[in-house]
């Protein structure tokens, strides 16, 4: 394999795939005529029909492979104006047993419904591997929320690709949380297909020890009114490296469309690597798009007021980080959730 | 004020599509090749190491691929281009001595009588070769020299030797090698230390024959504290051949000295205008480049400014705008190689009936370079949905004692706005071309004020029959 992106990953190969065994799916109630069927390599109906759609994601090597390999992974179906009030969880944990995840996930989401999937990837032993394709298809009116927790452990891969097609006045509500794993690569697309399709993208990610990251995020804007947020939240040290690509594409015919990107990072070390490429594209006169980055350290008066009140220097710096991710982990309606990735947060700047 | 709905290809471009007659007294044949390069080398009487990093040149841009990215240059045929073309006059140092028909090309443009008015100096370039250079006295007593680079490199060959095409090599990308092999012509502009030369100094680089190729070289140094400014003009008439424009600007910037360079280009519709710049700044000095660019079918332009002292200080502005059948792919590169180093950009582009204007820019903040600050922000106008626009700024740190901020808008005129003027009595065009001029006014106000004027027209060139 060659170079992959900035990151240079070299001499990368893709380890030997091995069936993956855990159970990984939980849900409460499910409401009448939806459809929530594990993946395997026979039942695999959904995915059938919709191998057509091929994405490019992370990268076509990336995502080829997960369609070759696949050992894990749903099928949601959700019929017209249901609401699936209880999130579905899918929660991979890899293991010496279970070193691989290849998960393929279809969601589909019928007019009017609503839903919210949860996937927590974590790892227990060195050297796992995830490579996976979710696909949203968002019907008339929908809403589905997905939140993506990726805190695997500091030896792993992490290649992750999502698409969501959005049709008129449906809603996808993408959360990411990328605060593990070695080399981590993710890519968010949202097609704004009709009149007033809209996608939120809001993410965290925290690059610590020598951690690798391209995140991309892409919105494309072809309906009419169609609407697009990306706000990313970052944290970098030690020698960490991060990529971070957000691009908002209006096509022709996209009237009146709005998106605004937005990445704030926080650098705490010299010896981080922080690359930043929002890109604006433009074919339609008749819309809005605006973008902005910034970078810098923590202000210094903020650490000193902090300390002022008797906190040591780390747990100022913590507060303050802390702080800067909580717009974005306030979208995460469950506590429970937001506890656990916070914890997950100190935890890994305690040991850096 | 009547309406003018005229397709923007029969605009009137008015002086700068006055074509000469094409007569020369040397031209190369078509193409590249060992014996063209040594021809004009030949031709021209230079030293044997300039000859000899010609040929080099040339290897390099034979091994080198077209880039990949950016602009579509598979219509620009090398083939059947012509890359000397001697004009038939010597160089001369009085307007009165140029041929008939090349003055009067230039007193349409206006450059005599801006000499006369508000210019230091002045070099006039005229296809392949300069054809004018002039200086008045008091800054030759001083110390400066502003000379064609040709009679640079005879009468100042080491200070040539020491810096030509070493900020950009012909090792940088395929056309920096074409540069190398073919270049003609340009200007050499030497400041010594402590020299303030308060009103600007001018090159002018027209480009007449058709199917021809222009390759001038400008080499700046700005001694310690020194102080200038230079401006740069291009123009050609319209033809159906493609010509190329792939000249080279180095500019060497050096502690607590100030350089400001403009630029107005104005390309023909025919020109692929593959342009390369690059200052090195050394402490506490600074350069300001102002960039409008307005012609040419296809541009790849991106001036970088290089802050290698501590302190050193860059701020870019730069219009771009782009109309039927252009691509113009504009941009600034800033590296901040210094600790405590600046740098601003500030970037406006325009694009109506089917124009693409593409900002590409590049910030990269050094490890060592802690304590620099940089801001940078685009704003893209469209005038029509038939156009392209499109921003791809990369920011590289590599470093934590930093402050970066970037912003970037698109959009377009907003109706509330022209509603207002409108209640006010404007018609709805001059409405518009009223918040064209608003748009690009923080450009227009860093220019000379005869630029400022020349801009003013070039968009009033531009805009006439954009609307309705």
């Amino acid at each position: 394999m060659t170079k992959w992106k900035r990151i240079k990953l070299n001499e990368f190969k893709f380890p030997k795939v091995t069936d993956y065994n855990k159970e990984y799916l939980s849900y409460g109630q499910l409401p009448q005529g939806v459809e929530l069927n594990k993946i395997n390599k026979t039942n695999n109906n959904l995915i059938i029909e919709n191998l057509n759609n091929n994405i490019t994601g992370v990268g076509d090597e990336f995502t080829s492979h997960v369609m070759a390999n696949y050992n894990t992974g749903i099928s949601l179906y959700i019929p017209k104006s249901t609401n699936i009030e209880d999130p579905i969880k899918l929660e991979f944990n890899m293991d010496d047993e279970n070193p691989t995840t290849i998960d393929q996930n279809i969601i589909i989401a019928s007019a009017n419904s609503e839903s919210t999937i949860i996937f927590d990837y974590t790892s227990k032993d060195e050297n796992n591997f995830h490579n996976g394709v979710t696909k949203v298809y968002a019907k008339k009116n929908s809403v589905v929320n997905i939140i993506k927790i990726q805190r695997m452990d500091d030896k792993s891969y992490n290649f992750d690709s999502n698409i969501a097609y959005i049709e008129g006045r449906a809603v996808v509500n993408w959360i990411s949380v990328e605060i593990g794993s070695d080399i981590s690569g993710s890519n968010f697309t949202s097609i704004l297909e009709d009149e007033a399709s809209e996608g939120n993208l809001a993410s965290i990610y925290l690059g610590n020890g020598t951690r690798k990251m391209d995140l991309e995020y892409t919105m494309i804007h072809k309906g009419r009114r169609s609407i697009s947020n990306i706000e990313t939240r970052g944290v970098l040290m030690d020698q960490a490296t991060k990529v971070f690509r957000g691009n908002l594409d209006f096509k022709k015919g996209a009237k009146l469309s709005k998106g605004v990107e937005e990445e704030f990072v926080v650098l705490l070390d010299p010896t981080v690597k922080s690359h930043s490429i929002p890109a604006l594209l433009c074919e339609e006169d008749d819309v809005q798009g605006e973008h902005a980055a910034s970078a810098g350290q923590i202000n210094d008066n903020q650490l000193f007021y902090l300390m002022s009140r008797g906190l040591d220097i780390r747990e100022a710096k913590q507060l303050i980080i802390q702080a800067s991710f909580r717009p974005i982990l306030d979208k995460i309606p469950m506590d429970d959730l937001r506890d656990l990735i916070l914890e997950e947060i100190d935890r890994r700047l305690l040991n850096g | 004020m009547e309406r003018k709905k005229t397709n923007i290809e029969d605009i009137d471009r008015g002086i700068y599509d006055i074509k000469d007659e094409f007569t020369y007294k040397y031209k190369s044949d078509h193409g590249l090749s060992r014996e063209v390069i040594l021809e004009i080398s030949k031709e021209k009487n230079e030293p044997q190491w300039m000859t000899d990093f010609r040929l080099k040149s040339l290897e390099i841009y034979n091994s080198m691929p077209v880039p990949a990215w950016g602009a579509d240059l598979k219509d620009l045929d090398m083939d059947n281009i012509i890359t000397y073309i001697r004009p038939n006059t010597e160089m001369k140092h009085s307007w009165d001595d140029v041929p008939d028909d090349i003055k009067n090309t230039f007193e349409r443009l206006g450059l005599p009588q801006a000499e006369r008015e508000s210019l230091a100096g002045v070099g006039a370039q005229y296809d392949s070769e300069v054809v004018y250079h002039n200086i008045r006295k008091e800054l030759v007593d001083a110390g400066i020299v502003f000379m064609d680079i040709e009679s640079a490199l005879m009468e100042h060959e080491d200070i040539v030797k020491e810096y030509f095409m070493k900020l950009v090599p012909p090792q940088d990308h395929k056309f920096a090698a074409l540069h190398g092999a073919v270049w003609s012509g340009g200007s050499f502009v030497y400041v010594p230390e402590g020299v303030n030369v308060d009103i600007p100094l001018q090159s002018y680089f027209r480009l007449n024959a058709p199917g021809a190729g222009q390759f001038e070289h400008t080499l700046i140094i700005v001694e310690k504290g020194a102080n200038l400014h230079f401006i740069e003009g291009c123009s050609a008439p319209q033809y159906k051949v493609n010509n190329l424009h792939a000249g080279c600007v180095e500019l060497f910037v050096k502690e607590d000295a100030t350089l400001r360079y403009s630029t107005i280009e104005n390309w023909s519709r025919n020109m692929y205008n593959l342009n390369t710049k690059r200052a090195l700044v050394d402490k506490n000095g600074t350069i300001e480049w102002v960039s409008g660019s307005f012609g040419s079918k296809v541009s790849m332009l991106y001036p970088m400014s290089i802050l290698k002292g501590e302190g050193a200080r860059s701020e870019f502005t730069g219009i771009t705008f782009a109309s039927t059948g252009q691509y113009l792919d504009t941009g600034t590169k800033v590296v901040h190689a210094a600790p405590n180093t600046t740098s601003t950009v500030n970037s406006k582009s325009i694009s109506k009936n089917g124009g693409h204007a593409f900002y590409r820019g590049l910030l990269k903040v050094t490890k060592d370079a802690h304590g620099s600050k940089s801001t940078i922000s685009c704003e893209s106008l469209m005038l029509d949905n038939e156009s392209k626009s499109d921003t791809l700024p990369v920011i590289e740190l590599y470093n934590d004692d930093i402050d970066i901020g970037h912003e970037a808008k698109i959009g377009r005129i907003s109706d509330e706005a022209i509603f207002y003027l409108m209640s006010r009595g404007i018609d709805e065009e001059e409405a518009k071309a009223m918040i064209v001029r608003g748009f690009v006014e923080p450009i227009t106000k860093e220019l000379p004020l005869e630029y400022a004027v020349e801009l003013n027209n070039l968009i009033n060139i531009e805009l006439e029959g954009s609307i309705g």
